[in-house]
């Protein structure tokens, strides 16, 4: 988990990201995607590109 | 024995990227395509202290007891005068802090985070729904018989949804 990596608590992402610590735990846990300027601010936060830190769902076929 | 000059340490020397030697494969010929949309501005972080939080809460709770006080004074006052030709100005008194309890409301929501936005969305709308079915309901039952009920029950009842709600889908997110 990138958050493990530097050693920051939910309410410290959170704080960072200016969303609250329930967003953070539901995006960590999957069960919300964030919008596209969330997820920006999250790769700038993380110093990555979105696509290093968000997998797209596979196109259903 | 050959003697080096220190200044031509090739260890001190910097590293060329690969892509300068005239030899090497990686030649960089054009610059990246720009990508078509820049990257949002960072947002400001929000305060959120619990200041802020005890700071809306007590303006909620002040306004609610100021309404309830101008609720129960103006009660009082139109039972009192039950033939004033003011009265109905008196009854309407309540609307004032009501009005402004709304604004606090409508201020609180627009501090929400996109999820916690998706969630009143969610509320909001269950609370809409189902009031409505309700009251529509009953509204057929008092067509057959039912006895009236007053219209102010309906928004104890609307809060009543919405604050289940809120509980329900903020749970889902858990």
């Amino acid at each position: 988990m990138l958050r493990a990596e530097v050693a920051w608590s939910q309410a410290e992402l959170a704080e960072r990201l200016g969303v609250s610590r329930q967003t953070v735990n539901a995006i960590e846990t999957g069960k919300y995607d964030p919008s596209l300027p969330l997820a920006f601010s999250l790769a700038r936060t993380f110093k990555r590109q979105i696509e290093e830190i968000f997998e797209a769902e596979p196109i259903p076929t | 024995m050959t003697e080096q000059d220190p200044s031509q340490n090739p260890a001190d020397a910097p590293v060329d990227p690969l892509y300068t030697h005239p030899a090497s494969p990686f030649t960089q010929t054009e610059v990246p395509t720009p990508v078509a949309f820049a990257s949002p501005p960072s947002p400001t972080p929000a305060i959120y202290s619990t200041w802020i939080t005890y700071r809306t809460q007590i303006e909620f709770g002040l306004s609610m007891l100021a309404y309830l006080m101008v609720l129960v004074g103006s009660v009082i006052v139109v039972q009192a005068n039950p033939d004033a030709d003011w009265r109905y100005f008196v009854a309407l008194l309540p609307v004032a802090p009501a009005g402004f309890v709304i604004w606090l409301f409508v201020r609180a929501l627009a501090q929400l985070d996109e999820l916690q936005k998706r969630i009143q969305v969610s509320a909001f709308g269950f609370s809409l729904a189902a009031t409505a079915l309700i009251t529509f309901g009953y509204g057929f039952l008092e067509g057959a018989g039912m006895p009236h009920l007053s219209w102010t029950y309906v928004l104890p009842l609307m809060a009543l949804f919405w604050g289940a709600a809120t509980a329900i889908f903020t749970w889902r997110y858990r």
